[in-house]
């Protein structure tokens, strides 16, 4: 077994990032980085359950908004500090992920079937958000009571206290990723077959739960600091299945089922966008997403299981034209 | 000293208007090899779906080791220590060779630097060391049922159920097959499901026929083989 | 009760319409087995279409009809060829099938906001407005002729499936694809039909609906949302099931709208979708009912 290189990987990453946080650098610099880790961040989370276990969900959003709503209107209504109302949000996420993972995975519904059903429960959050709109605001969105910088209150005038914290959550969500490494197995085998799974005593819905549970509430506290961040939120940005299909592109592209897919992929792709989307986003609306369909086209057809996939994949043929020497040397005994 | 490891005691169930498994009673001795025979959709496989906890029986009783497993999930079943394959190979295909036999050998091992020390060892044992690296996707037939046996074997299991393990080998690799089994014998208690009469009859210590769902016959192999009720299952009638 | 009636009929033309939308996707799920997530953005370029033809033509969109299936039938070769084949026929097709077509869907989107801007438009035809009244119960004449509308294609469909040659050919490749390649269907070329007239089918239904719904680019989702709710509803792959589904979430809609707001009604929707999904995802007339 080769020696598992992703610790050194990742130290190398996360030093590097640190580092960053000291050249002087751009405003829109640190926000082009703030929001690739942040994306980085949000599909490491969903990774877990769509890229190790196979159950793809494009209704991720629906979590993201929970969490961003949740710590929004306990701090705007209650003057709860969003560092609780984001643990807060994590477990409301949690417990709307467990209504409907749980008959989902009892049920057994699989495939396009739970795909459809996620896109579902996100538009039912969608629109709850808009038909309360006495508390949230509506379609039109909830601005975040503006209160000068405060590490208490999650608020901060400039940019680099945002960088360092959600910094920190990426890598503590790609760590908890690499640390639970025999889930990861467990739910790689769940993926591809999961009776195959099970008569070798891995519990299937144990597994997928956990992962469904852990993938909600990291998710989940994306949305946190997506509002302390933006410091407004509304129900299309952040319920809407632009954001959900963002978060799976931006791991289908980098590899999903891998540990470091997910930041690979944001790296790749949301520094590129983001630059389109400030200079063209006025005079073209919508090109910078024209172009992440377009990507994700093409990705899925040549390159389905994403970049990080490429090594393995020269590995296989190599390990395929080998054994077929070696078979045509006997074929012709 | 044959001690009675494996009790099925009148089990049945029904699909639909189908009587798949009809009041079935046998039982298995401590490292024998019981073999089960019985012509197509006989309902052998279902029988080992039934054991292993993929369907539920709808009455009846199985027991392993003087406890009641029936109504336990798969992978529950396994835990106490039955591991059965698959008649149609199922490897993980998206994952390599050697990370299917790591998958297998993890539920029951406490670290996994403990379970990655195993692979190669059972890798060995079935022949795949050279395809450690190799994708489920990309194995021949013959490769996908050595895995399949790897798999099982990884789990440690103290009752072994086979399902056709032999279909597709040459006859070389069917002896060879056959004395890894009769090896396996000595640490653990197998059930072989077979059509290859010669595989059978050679390494079973008993046989028990199955035909439509019942159990027709049991016996030593040597009884079974003259056995008319059985010869006319498979045969068909007007063969005396 | 007038009320009820009232609301009964409208929820029955609703119905038709919904069911007009969703027989593009349930015979592309039906026949090749994959879910198609930018049926709802096929819809609104179809509506587009109908809309620019109409107001730069002089095109009424019942006749642009005729214009809009051919067009988007050659578009729906175009992209089965260019984006759909290659990905079938592995272990991972359902997956990445569902990929790349949110991925389509999204380039459809964001084409139309680029080229069309995020405006609201809405078409003022002959029938803008207007109702016919038939026994004291209003229909709104654009939603009657829909409905009208959706009753011929059906049948056509419907004449088309069973009675035709290749009709046979399409119903024989949904059921068992080897079983027909070794009666000598060429299931490729079929694959190729059914997705572009499924994809027709879907230009049919926006040309149609277009005078009665106010349009923008994303408009797609909530087209696309309903229509996956009725294909499952009905049974993915049941024909009469659509239609059946079609009928039964256009009347849940009328009462709920009508009873609760807008958004109510689309939660109510969707969760009965998702019990759906849950106790019994083949839908009312399930897996074994061929059309």
């Amino acid at each position: 077994m080769k020696p598992d290189k992703t610790p050194l990987i990742l130290g190398i990453l996360a030093v590097a990032l640190a580092l960053v946080y000291f050249l002087p650098l751009q405003i829109y610099v640190r926000h082009i980085l703030i929001l690739t880790l942040l994306y980085a961040f949000l599909g490491t989370g969903w990774n877990l359950m769509c890229g190790y276990a196979g159950r793809l969900s494009l209704g991720h959003s629906a979590f993201v908004a929970v969490g961003a709503y949740t710590s929004l209107l306990l701090f705007a209504n209650f003057g709860i500090t969003p560092w609780i109302g984001m643990l807060a949000g994590g477990v409301f996420a949690v417990i709307v992920m467990l209504l409907i993972a749980y008959p989902s995975f009892r049920f057994g519904v699989k495939g396009p079937y739970f795909t459809l059903g996620s896109i579902a429960l996100a538009e039912i959050v969608h629109n709850l958000l808009i038909y309360f709109r006495e508390y949230t605001g509506g379609s039109l969105g909830m601005s975040l009571p503006y209160q000068p910088t405060s590490l208490a209150l999650f608020q901060f005038d400039g940019k680099e206290p945002y960088y360092i914290i959600i910094l920190v959550f990426w890598l503590a969500a790609v760590f908890l990723t690499w640390k639970m490494e025999r889930t990861r197995y467990y739910l790689e085998a769940i993926r591809e077959d999961d009776d195959a799974a099970a008569a070798l005593g891995i519990s299937v819905n144990k597994n997928l739960i956990i992962a469904a549970c852990i993938s909600a509430f990291l998710v989940a506290i994306g949305g946190t600091f997506y509002v302390q961040y933006y410091r407004y939120i509304d129900p299309y940005s952040i319920a809407g299945f632009t954001l959900s299909l963002n978060i799976a592109l931006v791991v289908v592209i980098g590899g999903s089922g891998t540990i470091l897919g997910p930041t690979i992929g944001s790296f790749l792709i949301i520094p590129i966008t983001e630059i389109l989307r400030m200079s063209l986003g006025a005079s073209m609306p919508g090109l910078h997403l024209f172009l992440y369909g377009i990507l994700l086209i093409l990705c899925i057809i040549f390159l389905p299981k994403g970049i990080t996939s490429i090594p393995g994949i020269m590995r296989a043929k190599k390990a395929k034209k080998d054994s077929q020497l070696n078979q045509g040397a006997e074929g012709v005994l | 000293m044959s001690e009675k490891v494996l009790i099925v005691d009148n089990i049945s169930k029904r699909f639909g208007g189908l009587q798949a498994t009809n009041q079935v009673s046998f039982h298995v001795n401590q490292n024998e090899i019981l073999g089960i025979i019985g012509p197509n959709g006989a309902g052998k496989s279902t029988l080992f779906n039934l054991i292993t906890g993929f369907y539920f029986i709808d009455s009846g009783a199985i027991t392993y080791k003087g406890e009641r497993i029936d109504g336990l999930t798969p992978d529950k079943i396994c835990h106490k220590g039955i591991t059965r394959t698959f008649q149609v190979a199922r490897p993980f295909v998206g994952l390599s060779v050697a990370d299917n036999i790591l998958v297998a050998c993890l539920p029951k091992s406490k670290k996994v630097s403990e379970a990655r020390e195993r692979v190669h060892e059972v890798l060995k044992i079935v022949g795949l060391e050279k395809k450690a690296d190799a994708l489920g996707a990309d194995l021949t037939t013959l490769e996908r049922k050595r895995l399949e046996l790897g798999k099982a074997l990884a789990t440690n299991p103290e009752v072994l159920l086979l399902d056709e393990v032999m279909t597709g080998l040459k006859p070389a690799e069917m002896d060879e097959m056959m004395e890894l089994i009769k090896e396996l014998r000595k640490t653990k208690t197998i059930v072989v499901v077979e059509h290859v009469m010669r595989v059978i009859m050679n390494i079973s210590d008993r046989i028990i026929v199955l035909d439509h769902g019942q159990k027709i016959a049991e016996g030593l192999p040597k009884e079974i083989a003259e056995d008319p009720i059985v010869i006319e299952a498979y045969l068909g009638r007007g063969t005396k | 009760m007038d009320l009820v009636l009232q609301i009964i009929i409208s929820g029955l033309l609703l119905g038709g319409i919904y069911a007009l939308i969703s027989i593009g996707l349930n015979i592309i799920f039906g026949v090749i087995k994959i879910v198609n997530l930018a049926h709802g953005d096929f819809l609104m370029m179809a509506m587009y279409a109908a809309f620019f033809l109409f107001t730069l033509k002089g095109i009424d969109p019942f006749v642009g009809v005729f214009i809009i299936f051919p067009a988007f039938v050659l578009l729906g070769v175009f992209i089965f060829r260019v984006m759909i084949k290659p990905l079938l026929g592995t272990a991972e097709t359902e997956v990445n099938t569902i990929i790349a077509t949110a991925g389509l869907g999204f380039v459809l989107q964001n084409l139309a906001l680029m080229l069309w801007k995020s405006d609201i438009r809405a078409m003022e035809t002959s029938m803008t407005g207007q109702s016919y009244e038939f026994f004291g119960i209003m229909l709104s004449s654009g939603r009657t002729w829909a409905f009208i509308v959706c009753l011929i294609v059906a049948l056509l469909l419907y004449y088309v499936l069973m009675y035709t040659k290749i009709g046979t050919h399409i119903r024989a490749v949904s059921q068992d694809t080897d079983a027909a390649t070794l009666m000598g269907i060429n299931v490729d070329k079929i694959y190729t039909l059914t997705f572009a007239i499924g994809i027709g089918l879907v230009g049919v239904a926006g040309a149609i609906i277009a005078p009665t719904y106010n349009m923008y680019p994303t408009i797609g989702l909530y087209f696309n949302t309903m229509a996956f709710i009725i294909v499952v509803l009905g049974g993915l792959g049941s024909f009469t099931g659509a239609l059946i589904g079609g009928l039964i979430i256009g009347l849940v809609e009328a009462f709920a709208g009508v009873l609760a707001s807008a958004e109510l009604a689309q939660v109510f929707s969707l969760l009965i979708f998702l019990v759906i999904l849950f106790i019994r995802p083949e839908g009312i007339m399930g897996k074994g009912a061929r059309v």
